[in-house]
């Protein structure tokens, strides 16, 4: 049963963190927004279901990396609720993303080893 | 996030799903659906809500709080549900529960506290040993010399109890206890005085030393608490003081159970007990280096352990007894036998960090006893909550089935049943602790009662609290282990199945080993019950060499009326009783029967030489007065007693009794021989043994035969006295008679300790009076309990076998027969519990032993009689299941089947 909120691809949690951080760069956004902006920007290859970023989103908040306000829409007349990247968040992300580089190169480097290695 | 944002924050989250819903089924329509089926694509979109919030749950932190709070709801509701099974296990529990807590804070105000002093656990208690005896005296050079010369120790204090010391305030007197204390005393032990000063060391060295602080309790009952009790004149035994302070509330003296009303510095000695103090004489208290009456204390350094302290007493020590005896020079009780005796002492530091021994040596055994006891009590308690517990659980099959095939994990079933016996056993503990409040003062009302009364306070505190919980908590996990694993073995689709009882066989026979448990336990618990019962009676019973019924005692203290001649007024008072209608005889003597004073003194009689190197055999010296024997009627075996001619000016006479004569003259008439007690009162001449009487127990009924030597009062006369009065009516009756006269021979006399013999002697039997009449109440509790526990398990069995015993009836079987089958299965619970319970018992009896008075710990009376009453019980408790099992209607029974 749980298996179903999990990204389809097995996206690991902190990636899943790592991108919530990375969307929120841009400025604030509701659960919503979020979901749709990774969904679009993976072209749905995630196809993961808005609901697994709620988890998410509550933990991130527990360790103060965002935090939320109720706040009315600018494009329509409805409150919802807007998460906001903090400081500690911001450098949260460079710590994320530089781990996940290394490991990006570093799997890289076993998958296609490079002409001037071998 | 703090707990009681849950909620909020859950309204929040659900608010905040079901706008991304909305969002998502717009967008949906938007794209061109249908309006239900943007919905449920939105619903797809989003994923399952019920576990998302689940997860957020737990992402919040408090997720295992939740279940918690989850599962209490929950058996608070089952245990709502069935009221009657919860108020009786919570009322068994409660009774276990507060008996062990009652009893523990006893033992924890009797045997564990430490004192309410700075670093308790750095004070010791010095002992004055040699090879036979251990003194806790020391005389005031000794001290001065250990306190001033020692290097380990970071103060040392000395300290003399005055027992019924008079107290004239305001021109009423009475009579309190108090000590002598030296003047590091409150500093070493770190005592603060709330109003005014402390005795401080500058008062001992004062010349002028009529200075004296109270206790808190005495300046509460006593002052009422006045502000201004700084300054106050008072009389000690007449001689005029002034009230310094007053000390803390916690603190009641070093000596657990006893009560400190007055502190006087140690040179006050001469004021208030003049006679004892000889000031200025030879053997004045303040100098005599051979004169052992002060009880030591010492705190030892940071850091310095008490075999180091007490290796760097040593030498002190031994050097304060080579003073000591070479002090004895020209002393007409000088000798070198006498002088070896003091050469022979050692110093030994024992902890003291809960204050002086005495106490805890009194009732360490007969408490533990008691929480051995309570503590089976408690087994069966639990057995009994088990059964109800497992009983529930066969009901409940239904529901666990329901629960499992619904997805229960098995863990969190356990869990579940766990959190309701937790609940339970924690409301059983609330109902305890309120049971033991009330319980604890009773029993340490059984404590009080005696010849040394105890003053304890028992609180409710920290500790006896956390016990408490502990207990209720460990009880609940005891019992309710059995139906938790129970209840994870029921298979759903079995259980969910008609009018399917998969277990209950099993059930029974779990119910039936717990039962047979119980039968074993309280036969344990009855049969030390009737033990310790038996004992006392026979303590009761005892012939203490005297005749115990119709004899009033009472004591006055004529010293601090101010008579310096007390023969006279005893004479008069003696022929005044003694003329009263109803009393046969009178007596006085210095202390009164079954009293706690021993003097174990080194006398010499004539004829047997002592050989060379032969350390004088201690005898206990008893000033008693003319008809003494024939008031306590008390056989004399040779010779006479004392009569009123026997005082100052007559030659001096003295009675053996029959241990005395017979260790130091074997067979030979002591009539006429004549017998020197060196060191006794600094006079060594010999006086002649003039009368033999029986042995008698003066001290104690279980002490041995002691060499007793009696001298006439009249030729040693000392302060206090007691008086013995035969009656020939009911002593109660006497009294206000025998009181009267004597206050109308002087009203300003004191007396006190004014009861019957009989009651001394019960008294003197308070520890084994505490142990039998607890572990009869807990032995009556435990056969109750044990019979609620047969008769459920009966009533169980015989219920669900209604559809057999039916099928039995309607094949014709008599009801007699049935009623038979039941009886006879209880015989077989009782006789495995007999198989087991009598074992233990003759095991468990042995460590009564020191206990036990007149009978032997496997006295097979006492085994019958228990067994037959634990017989007795068992039948009562089936009589009811075993006539519902015999007027089953068979065609009634089928129907149902």
């Amino acid at each position: 049963m749980a298996k179903q909120t999990q990204p389809r691809t097995g996206l690991l949690q902190g990636t899943l963190d790592m991108l919530i951080l990375r969307t929120l760069l841009y400025g604030p956004a509701h659960g919503h927004q979020i979901g749709k902006h990774i969904q679009r920007t993976t072209n749905d290859f995630l196809q993961m279901q808005h609901g697994s970023l709620y988890p998410a989103l509550h933990r991130l908040e527990e360790r103060d990396w965002v935090t939320s306000q109720w706040e009315t829409a600018p494009d329509r007349n409805r409150e919802f609720k807007y998460y906001r990247l903090t400081e500690t968040g911001r450098k949260q992300l460079v710590v994320e993303e530089s781990q996940w580089k290394q490991m990006a190169e570093a799997v890289a480097r076993v998958m296609w080893p490079t002409a001037e290695e071998s | 996030m703090r707990w009681w944002k849950i909620n909020k924050r859950d309204r929040d989250l659900e608010r905040e799903l079901l706008s991304d819903l909305e969002l998502e089924e717009e967008e949906q329509r938007e794209a061109g659906l249908s309006r239900n089926a943007a919905l449920e694509a939105a619903r797809r979109a989003l994923g399952n809500t019920l576990l998302i919030r689940e997860q957020t749950h737990e992402a919040w932190g408090w997720a295992p709080w939740e279940r918690l709070a989850q599962d209490l709801r929950y058996a608070v509701r089952q245990l709502r549900r069935s009221p009657g099974f919860a108020v009786t296990a919570v009322v068994i529990l409660g009774l276990g529960i507060g008996a062990a807590t009652a009893v523990f804070s006893l033992i924890d105000a009797a045997l564990l506290k430490t004192l309410p002093v700075r670093n308790p656990e750095q004070l010791v208690e010095l002992k004055n040993i040699d090879p036979h005896v251990e003194n806790d005296a020391f005389s005031y050079p000794t001290f001065q010399n250990l306190e001033n010369q020692s290097v380990t120790l970071a103060g040392a204090l000395a300290f003399r109890k005055l027992h019924n010391i008079d107290v004239e305030i305001d021109g009423r007197s009475e009579l309190a206890e108090g000590q002598l204390v030296s003047g590091n005393y409150f500093p070493v032990l770190g005592v603060k005085a709330i109003q005014g000063r402390t005795i401080l060391p500058s008062d001992e060295s004062a010349a002028q030393n009529s200075v004296v602080v109270i206790g808190y309790d005495f300046w509460r009952t006593r002052f009422a608490l006045d502000p201004g009790i700084v300054g106050k004149h008072v009389l000690l035994n007449n001689a005029p003081f002034i009230i310094i302070g007053v000390t803390e509330p916690e603190f009641y003296g070093v000596q657990p159970g006893e009560k400190v009303d007055i502190s006087v510095p140690l040179n006050a000695i001469a004021t208030v007990n003049p006679g004892f103090a000889a000031t200025g004489s030879r053997v004045d208290a303040m100098t005599a280096a051979f004169r052992n009456w002060l009880q030591v204390m010492g705190r030892l350094q940071t850091g310095v352990s008490r075999e180091k302290a007490q290796a760097s007493l040593e030498p002190i020590f031994a050097k304060s007894m080579r003073e000591a005896s070479a002090s004895l020079a020209g002393l007409p009780f000088d000798s070198p036998t006498v002088r070896q005796a003091f050469l022979q002492f050692r110093v030994r530091l024992d902890p003291a960090s809960q204050g002086l021994a005495s106490l805890r040596r009194q009732f360490f055994k007969p408490l533990w006893i008691v929480m051995a006891v309570v503590g089976l009590l408690l087994l069966i308690t639990c057995a009994n909550v088990a059964n109800l517990l497992l009983a529930r659980a066969n009901a409940r099959e239904k529901e666990i089935a329901v629960r499992l095939a619904m997805g229960a994990g098995k863990g969190r079933l356990i869990r579940q049943f766990l959190t309701e016996s937790i609940l339970l056993g924690l409301t059983g503990g609330v109902l305890g602790i309120g049971l033991a409040h009330w319980g604890s003062h009773s029993l340490l009302a059984l404590m009080v009662r005696g010849r040394n009364p105890v003053v304890l306070s028992v609180p409710m505190d920290l500790t006896v609290l956390g016990f408490a919980l502990a207990v209720s908590v460990l009880t609940a996990l005891v019992f309710g282990t059995i139906p938790a694993w129970r209840a994870k073995d029921v298979n759903p689709s079995r259980g969910l199945a008609q009018n399917f009882h998969s277990s209950a066989g099993n059930r029974n026979r779990v119910g039936k080993l717990l039962v047979v448990f119980q039968v074993a336990i309280s036969l344990v618990l009855v049969i030390g019950a009737g033990l310790l019962a038996r004992s006392l009676a026979n303590l009761n019973r005892f012939y203490p060499g005297f005749n115990r019924s119709n004899v009033l005692l009472f004591s006055v203290n004529p010293t601090i009326a101010g008579y310096k001649d007390v023969v006279p007024l005893y004479q008069q008072i003696l022929s005044r009783i003694s003329s009263i209608p109803g009393v046969r005889s009178a007596s006085p003597s210095v202390h009164e029967p079954l009293s706690t004073n021993v003097s174990d003194t080194s006398v010499r009689v004539q004829g047997p030489t002592p050989w060379q190197g032969e350390v004088l055999t201690p005898v206990d010296i008893e000033p008693i007065g003319p008809a003494y024997f024939r008031t306590m009627e008390t056989a004399i075996v040779r010779g006479r007693e004392f009569t009123a001619d026997d005082r100052d000016g007559t030659p001096k006479v003295a009675i053996v009794n029959e241990s005395m004569a017979r260790h130091f003259l074997g067979d030979t008439d002591p009539i006429g021989r004549m017998v020197s007690i060196p060191g006794y009162r600094g006079d060594a001449s010999w006086v002649q043994i003039v009368g033999e009487v029986r042995d008698i127990k003066i001290h104690d009924l279980r002490e041995p035969s002691t060499l007793m030597l009696y001298e006439p009062m009249f030729q040693v006369p000392e302060g206090g006295s007691a008086f013995e009065v035969r009656t020939e009516i009911n002593p109660a009756d006497a009294q206000s008679d025998v009181l009267g006269t004597v206050r109308a021979i002087d009203p300003r006399l004191p007396v006190y300790a004014v009861k019957s013999l009989d009651e001394q002697l019960e008294d003197s039997v308070v520890e084994e009076r505490l142990v039998a009449s607890l572990s009869e109440i807990f032995g009556l509790l435990a056969l109750l309990l044990t019979c609620v526990g047969l008769y459920g398990l009966m009533a169980y069995t015989v219920n669900s076998r209604t559809g057999e015993i039916g099928i039995r009836m309607a094949l014709g079987a008599e009801r007699g027969r049935i009623a038979r089958m039941v009886f006879g299965e209880t015989l077989l619970l009782l006789a495995c519990g007999m198989a087991i319970g009598v074992p233990a018992a003759i095991f468990a009896s042995r460590f009564l032993a020191s206990q036990l008075f007149g009978l032997n710990p496997g006295d097979p009376i006492t085994f019958l009689i228990a067994c037959a009453l634990m017989a007795v019980i068992a039948m009562a408790a089936s009589y009811m299941p075993a006539r519902r099992a015999a007027s089953v209607d068979p065609m009634q029974a089928l129907r149902t089947e």
